[in-house]
Order: structure tokens, then C-alpha cells, then sequence
């Protein structure tokens, strides 16, 4: 549904150093670059006025995997479905469960690259317990906005040499630098999972066991609470060892919590799988969609808030709470104009910051997809970009956050 | 090791900023009697000392900030310091510098459980976080073997690791939140109380951690708790040869087992231990390694089996596995003391912090031997074998002439080996003065100045903490000039230190 500009001239290099040619001639022309892997995700952030679009799609070696090292460097243009295949093969696995989120925009799954997961910096439902997608980049290689190339970080898995700038440029929107390569943290994935499903109680009762089930040495990894019908349901993953998952599984039993259905390995992926690409909240083609980071806390009180003033069709809740989705019909009442403040404002209330994950391109230029910053941190952030890039040629505009919203 | 020469004219105007700053934190916490300066002329590394111009213990960030809108009005350098134990000299003072102690923010603001953070003040020792999240069933998982000591705001700086990384991470994977003070005097605040609350915003904390005290002042942190492992159990492993324990490090990891803890000590190390705990192990034992799993009781015993087995088709000649946290607690005893054993060994040791990439562990070991008898200076090992992250203690007699820079070439040559391994200088330690020069053997010219540039966006003047990792300061007003020329920056004729 999301109507984008006038599509740009395409420029799709084939190797790191035409990449820096590429940005270097735009640097010299004081010329604006889209910077993309495949543009399955194009939606996500601001739209980007740009004469040239720089995708990265072209660039697909994999420089080395060592499974027994539990690191990988591959080229940007990877496919992240190519990358979690080749993990697979040897039971590793990307911890942070990065979404694909390519259908959300129309977008080829298969498609969808490994840079861009890392520039968008998105972690999936796992992140609360392992940690988010920043968290396993070792090492980069990028160009920065003078078209000069360089690298960051390492491949091992401890390294506080110098600025962390594999963690500042992930989740950068290609603000900073266009990333050629990564180099990346695997593990070796569980050798099996179990998820209970647990008829929901109300939001705040469910928000309340899922923190106390968290706060007890559990091995879960998913603690979500989703549409089913007409109603909710709580759903707590378990990954591990086979013994392991089925004592602490008879642990949650126990936990005072009603008799739950239970879903064996492979039904357990399949549902994990529809909760981080959303599939779950039902949403309508022409539905935005939010992304919500909220204090569990507060998050309940917000969703009824939500629903209250009928901002919303669905919403869902992940991390324990920690993290709501919702989605609000294209034709809310009163307008989208009205809707989109109006709900930012109640996230806000909540203590929490509401995102634009999909929305029209008009509705995210005037309003921003990100929700507004203090203005100190909003000039700080603008001063580093700009270090990196010092024209602002890429992506410009990608993550600004604008007047208005503050 | 060079450092900037310390300015004449600021050293004279000592005693008026003393004033200027004693109305800003009350008379007493302003020291700049010489008597009371000394003993904050080195942190962790004694090698390398110089008396600062002043101590500043302010009590807040309100105080902070006016110490430094103060000292950049006046162009004076600023060292922020915690408890001073870092191992890279990433406190070192300056002469003409104000030495910025934190010791007195040390509150814990908050222990949230149901969002399961705590929000501490930056002079918390790290380990009073895990002592007020233990009887909620919760702890702070980084444990740098300084935590006793170290301050939350000091691990913050340096991103510090320790025994349990391995499993859970660094200290950079457990901060949600961030208020710090920049140079210019402004107070910022990032993220927040829950984890992911600075999701989809810059990573300005991810940069912030490590940054070893250049880019801002840390006032107040808020990490996230995890539940206490229900039970954890320790294994000792004795190899006759060092080959044969690396061996099973790799086997271990292979199998993907993520000990929580994973430590290697040589024969040396044992034998110095072994004067202290009079533990006695097989006269063949040439390495050991402590495996720490934790987990339920089950999933341990299973583990336990596992290892076991891979460490005898490794070759182990003597395998124990604690069955009481008195049995833990004990075997652990060894490498905690490792380092003061080694210290009653010998007159003086460096130890370093190279990092490889773990199946390179047989090489580096191999190349240390080989370096201590070109330097006719004898080493031991004791590191965290699971990261790759390398700690060899080198000996030698600081009373001897020429001992120590002996001392400090064998441990470059160890880092320089590391890189060229495909490793990194600094494992958890930073690299501050200590690494600073080598800097330009792990990064080109380029990768460098990418780092180097952030000061223009934090603090171009180059008054926090200057001196400290890069090999050359950044020149923030030649960056803004060569904007102008567009494509053709560089950077001709780099005055070094």
C-alpha cells in the first residue's frame, strides 16, 4: 500500500570499491543517495527524496563462516534468509531472531539482506533474553559520506578497542555510513523449543505472570501475548536441551498459571515465526502499523487506553510486555492527521515511544516515523551523523525527527 | 609513552580554579595540597604516574556539569576517574589536567524489579548492584575480577568483561539507559528504565560504552537484572599439555556448549597458586582448564557428562566436577588468586589483554614462548580461554635497568602477534595509554580517523580525557576545514605525542 516517490535511478555495484566510487561521485555533485540492500523494506523510517538510489543487493560474498569460531562475515547484499540457511546447516543460529518484515511493505521475503537487518537494527522476539541485533555485530566495513571506505571492530568475540562503531552503525538507517560487509556473532541454536499457550487473563494479569516468570532462572525466550480469536493468549516459549525444556516446562506448570496447550517443536517455530513478522495481529493491507517500546509496566494501561479511544483494530504484546504492536485502520476516526499525534502522545503518557513501522509515505514525511527526541539528544545525534556524513548526502532524512512531532 | 606536554600556564593558575571549583563542590572536596593529590597519581598500572593539577569529588551531576562548564571555559583537560583500577591507564592523570573522581555519586537510585533494572549512579561499586538485586532472585551479570572495587561508571567507560561474558556478555549488553554530561556542560539522557527503550534512536550508548572517558562524563546508568542461575557447577581439567587443553577449548565450544565461564592457567600459574592453597594436582598437569555450567540441576549434570567426554578424547589426564558450592567455591579460589600469586612469584609483572580469534590459541601460545626467551623474561598464562581473550603475566624487576621496557616490548610484540592472528589489542582492559601506540597495528589510517572524528560531535575541544587511545589527537578544527575541500581530507604530518 505504501505509495513511494518517483522511483530513482537504481545503481547496484558489485563490489565495496564501487560502492565508494559511487558515493564519492555523489559527494562531489552534492548529491543525494537512497542507500538500500534490495528496497524490499523501503517503508520502514522516513522516505528519502533521492535522485540515486545505492543498493547494496549486488554485493553477496561470504567471506568466511567459521561455525567452531561462532563467527561469520558475509557482504551486505546476503540474504538474510541465506545467511540463517547456512547457520542451520551447521545448528547455529542468529540469537536475535531478526523480522523480515519485507511483506509488511510489499517486499520479497527471500529478498530481504542481512545489511539491511543490521542497518534497521530490529530484533525479534528472543532480544529480551539474548540481547539485539547491536549486540552481535563484531565488525563492520563501510563507506562513509566522503566515499572514503573503512572498517570497525573485529571478529572476535570480545574486543573493546577503540569506539564501538559496529554498534552506532547498526540500527543507523544508512545514515552514516554504507555498510559493505558484517561481521557477525552466531550461536549454536537450541536443540529443540516448546511454547505454552495460556488463555489470556487481561492484559495487566498477564503482563504480571510474564514478570514473574521472568524473574526466575527459565530458559524462556518468548514471552508474548497475541490475538486469538476473539480473544488473547499468552504464549511462553522454552528453547534448550530436551530435558532441560521439559523440566522447566513442568516448572511453569506449577507456577499457578491455568492448564495450558502446548506447542511441540515444529508448531512452535511456525507460531514464533507469525508473531515476529506480525502475522499474528490481523492486520488489514491498508492498516499502519506501530511498533511501541513501553515500559511492561505501563503497557497495559496503554493498550486500554488505546482501545478506549478505538485508536487501534489489534494490538499485541512481546518482550514480557516490553514491546507493543498495534494496528490502526487507515480510515480511524477523525482522521490520521488527528490519530497519529493523538497516539504517539498516549505512548509518551506511558513512558514509551511510538514508531511508524509502515504507514504512507505522506503520513510519515509529516509526521515522522520516529517519535520525537529531547532536543539535546536530537542535536548530539545530528552533530555524529554529520562527522560521518558531513553533507548529508546519505539517506537524508531517513530517521530526522521532525519539528512538528516535538 | 608520551604524553601531551602539560601546559605551564595552567599549572600557575592551580590555586584560583582550585577556588573557582571549591564554590562549586564545598571547600573540602577540591583537594590541591600535593600531599593529598599524590596518591591519585596512578590507577591500576603503577607504571605509568603523574600527580594531577587538582582532585574534584563532586556529589551530583548538577556539580559535575558546573565543573565543566568551569574547566572548558578555562581550557582545562579533564581525567574522569572511578576507583582508579583500570589496567590500560585509562585513568591516568594529568598535570594540567582536573582529575574528575566519581566516588561520591555512588546511590543506588532504583531497583525496578517488574521491568527487572536497576538505575545506579556511576561511583556504585559493580558488585553492590548484584548485592541489592540478590534478594530479589536477581543479579548484575558482568563481573570483571575488579568488581569489589570497580565502579559501575568506571565498566561503563571501558566496557569492561569478566569470567561470565563468555555466556552473558559484556558490560555494553546489559546498559538501557544512560545521563551523562557533556563538555560543554549539557546533561544527556538515553534510553531508559526498560530494555529496547532506546530502540530505533541512534546507539549513542552503544558508543558511549567503552569510549574509555573521551566523549562524556557518565553520571548515572541503568542496567538490566537477570534471575541468579539456580545452580552452577565448576570443572577442573588438568592436560599434560597445553596443546591438548586448547585442544578441548575449541570441543567444547564446537559442541555448542556456552560454558558460563571457561579459564585457562598454565603449570606456573598452578604452581604459585598451589604455595598459597596447598592444592595439589598431577606432577604431568602442563595446563588447566575451569569450566563453569549453570542452569537447573539436570540440565548441569547433563552438561557435566558432556564436557567430560570431550575432554578425554582431549586428552585430560584428571577431570573434577564440584559437587557442593563449597567444592565451587574452592576450585574457583585458584584463579582468583592467580594473579596475587604470581605478584608473590616474582618482584613486578605486566599483564596485557590481546584477543584472538579462538582457534588461533595453540599459535599465540607458541609465539609467547618463543618471545620469552628472545627477551630473556619469563611469563605465565592464566586468561579466558572461551572469548580467546588473552592475559599473559609477564616478570620482570622493576629495580633491574632496562627490565621494564624489556617488559613492555615483549607484551606489544604479544599484542602486535594478536592482531596479526586476526585478533584485537584490548579483550576487556581498553586500551588507553598503555595500548595507545599500537593503535595504528590494528587500524589503518582511515579506520582510525573514522573513530577519531566522534570528538568533533562530543568534545572538540579535546579537553575529556585527552591522550588516552589514539596514538594523535583529532585536529576537530581541521575537520571542519576540510568539509570545505570536500574529498580531499587527509591528514599530512600527525603530531604524535
Amino acid at each position: 500500500m505504501t505509495a513511494h516517490s518517483p522511483d530513482p535511478i537504481v545503481c547496484r555495484p558489485a563490489c565495496a570499491d564501487d560502492v565508494a566510487d559511487v558515493v564519492r561521485a555523489a559527494r562531489s555533485k552534492g548529491q543525494a543517495l537512497e542507500v538500500a540492500g534490495n528496497g524490499t523494506r523501503r517503508g520502514l523510517g522516513n522516505p528519502v527524496a533521492a535522485a540515486v538510489r545505492l543498493e547494496l543487493g549486488g554485493l553477496g560474498h561470504v567471506h568466511f563462516y567459521e561455525p567452531d569460531d561462532l563467527v561469520i562475515r558475509v557482504d551486505a547484499g546476503v540474504p538474510l534468509a541465506e545467511v540463517e540457511r547456512m547457520l542451520a546447516g551447521r545448528g547455529q543460529y542468529l540469537p536475535f531472531e531478526p523480522p523480515c518484515h519485507a511483506a509488511l511493505y510489499g517486499g520479497a521475503p527471500a529478498r530481504a539482506t542481512i545489511g539491511g537487518a543490521i542497518a534497521t537494527g530490529l530484533s525479534g522476539p528472543r532480544r529480551f533474553q539474548v540481547g539485539a541485533a547491536r549486540d552481535f555485530v563484531l565488525g563492520v566495513d563501510g563507506v562513509n559520506g566522503q566515499g572514503e571506505a573503512f572498517s570497525a571492530g573485529g571478529r572476535t568475540m570480545k574486543n573493546v578497542t577503540g569506539y564501538d562503531l559496529s554498534k552506532l552503525l547498526c540500527g543507523s538507517f544508512g545514515t552514516m555510513a554504507v555498510l559493505t560487509s558484517l561481521t557477525l556473532k552466531v550461536l549454536p541454536a537450541p536443540e529443540t523449543e516448546r511454547t505454552m499457550l495460556f488463555p489470556s487473563a487481561g492484559l495487566a494479569q498477564d503482563i504480571a505472570a510474564l514478570a514473574a516468570i521472568l524473574s526466575r532462572p527459565l530458559a524462556v525466550t518468548g514471552a508474548a501475548v497475541v490475538p486469538e480469536g476473539e480473544g488473547m493468549t499468552m504464549a511462553v516459549r522454552l528453547e534448550g536441551s530436551a530435558p532441560g525444556v521439559a523440566e522447566h516446562a513442568g516448572r511453569l506448570d506449577g507456577a499457578g498459571l491455568p492448564a495450558g496447550r502446548v506447542l511441540a517443536a515444529a508448531e512452535s517455530r511456525a507460531f514464533w515465526s507469525r508473531v515476529r513478522e506480525l502475522d499474528v495481529l490481523g492486520a488489514g493491507t491498508d492498516d499502519l502499523l506501530w511498533r511501541i517500546h513501553v515500559p511492561a509496566t505501563g503497557a497495559a494501561g496503554l493498550a486500554a487506553a488505546l482501545r478506549r479511544v478505538g485508536l487501534v483494530s489489534s494490538l499485541m504484546l512481546d518482550w514480557g510486555g516490553a514491546l507493543m504492536f498495534c494496528a490502526m485502520p487507515a480510515a480511524v476516526s477523525g482522521g490520521l492527521d488527528g490519530a497519529v499525534p493523538h497516539l504517539r502522545a498516549l505512548a509518551a503518557n506511558a513512558g514509551g515511544r511510538a514508531i511508524l513501522l509502515r504507514a504512507p509515505d505522506p503520513i510519515r514525511a509529516a509526521h515522522g516515523a520516529f517519535p520525537a527526541q529531547a532536543p539535546g539528544v536530537r542535536a548530539l545525534a545530528a552533530r555524529t551523523r554529520r562527522v560521518f556524513d558531513p553533507a548529508g548526502i546519505l539517506n537524508p532524512g531517513r530517521t530526522d525527527f521532525l519539528e512538528a512531532a516535538c | 609513552m608520551r604524553m601531551p606536554d602539560p601546559d605551564q600556564g595552567i599549572i600557575a593558575r592551580r590555586g584560583e580554579l582550585a577556588a573557582r571549583l571549591r564554590a562549586i563542590v564545598g571547600a573540602q572536596w577540591v583537594l590541591d595540597d600535593e600531599a593529598e593529590r599524590r596518591p591519585y597519581r596512578c590507577d591500576g598500572i603503577t607504571a605509568y604516574q603523574a600527580t594531577p593539577l587538582l582532585v574534584v569529588l563532586p556529589a551530583s551531576t548538577a556539580e559535575i556539569q558546573a565543573v565543566l562548564a568551569v574547566c572548558r571555559e578555562q581550557g582545562v583537560k579533564i581525567v574522569p576517574r572511578g576507583s582508579g583500577t583500570s589496567l590500560s591507564g585509562g585513568a591516568l592523570p594529568l598535570e594540567d589536567g582536573v582529575l574528575l573522581v566519581t566516588s561520591r555519586l555512588c546511590a543506588i537510585v532504583a531497583m525496578d524489579v517488574e521491568n527487572r533494572v536497576a538505575r545506579v549512579q556511576c561511583g556504585v561499586p559493580n558488585i553492590r548492584i548484584s548485592e541489592a538485586a540478590r534478594p530479589l532472585g536477581l543479579c548484575y551479570m558482568p563481573d570483571p575480577s575488579s568488581q569489589m572495587i570497580s565502579t559501575i561508571g568506571g565498566n561503563v567507560a571501558e566496557n569492561s568483561g569478566g569470567v561470565h561474558c563468555l555466556k552473558y556478555g559484556m558490560t555494553s549488553n546489559h546498559v538501557v539507559g544512560l545521563e551523562a554530561v557533556l563538555m560543554s556542560g549539557e546533561v544527556i539522557r538515553l534510553g531508559g528504565g526498560f530494555q529496547g527503550a532506546a530502540d530505533g534512536e541512534l546507539d549513542l550508548i552503544g558508543l558511549l560504552t567503552g569510549s574509555e572517558g573521551l566523549l562524556a562524563v557518565v553520571t548515572e546508568i541503568t542496567v538490566r537484572l537477570v534471575p541468579l542461575p539456580e545452580a552452577a557447577r565448576v570443572m577442573s581439567m588438568g592436560f599434560a599439555s597445553v596443546e591438548d587443553a586448547c585442544r578441548c577449548v575449541g570441543a567444547i565450544i564446537g559442541a555448542g556448549i556456552i560454558p558460563a565461564g571457561l579459564e585457562f592457567m598454565d603449570r606456573k600459574v598452578l604452581n604459585a597458586v598451589a604455595s598459597l592453597l596447598r592444592e595439589e594436582h598431577d606432577p604431568r598437569t602442563a595446563a588447566l582448564l575451569l569450566c563453569e555450567l549453570d542452569g537447573t540441576a539436570a540440565e548441569i549434570d547433563a552438561l557435566i557428562e558432556r564436557v567430560r567426554g570431550l575432554a578425554e578424547q582431549a586428552g585430560a589426564i584428571d577431570i573434577r566436577a564440584s559437587r557442593t558450592e563449597e567444592e565451587r567455591e574452592r576450585i574457583w579460589r585458584s584463579r582468583k588468586l592467580a594473579f596475587s600469586a604470581i605478584g608473590k612469584m616474582c618482584k613486578d609483572y605486566y599483564c596485557t589483554d590481546g584477543t584472538i580469534p579462538r582457534n588461533r590459541l595453540p599459535d599465540i601460545l607458541d609465539r609467547m614462548a618463543e618471545l620469552s626467551r628472545t627477551y630473556g623474561l619469563d611469563y605465565a598464562n592464566c586468561f579466558h580461554a572461551g572469548d580467546g581473550n588473552l592475559h599473559p603475566i609477564i616478570m620482570y624487576d622493576a629495580a633491574r635497568p632496562g627490565d621494564l621496557d624489556k617488559a613492555e616490548a615483549f607484551g606489544a610484540d604479544v599484542l602486535r602477534a594478536c592482531v596479526d592472528m586476526g585478533g584485537v589489542l584490548s579483550g576487556e582492559h581498553g586500551v588507553g595509554v598503555e595500548k595507545r601506540d599500537l593503535m595504528t597495528h590494528q587500524f589503518a589510517p582511515a579506520d582510525l580517523r573514522q573513530q577519531q572524528v566522534l570528538k568533533c560531535a562530543f568534545d572538540p575541544e579535546e579537553l575529556l580525557n585527552p591522550g588516552k587511545v589514539f596514538p594523535s589527537p583529532c585536529r576537530c578544527a581541521e575537520f571542519g576545514r576540510m568539509h570545505v575541500r570536500g574529498g580531499e581530507m587527509r591528514f599530512p604530518d600527525i603530531p604524535r605525542f
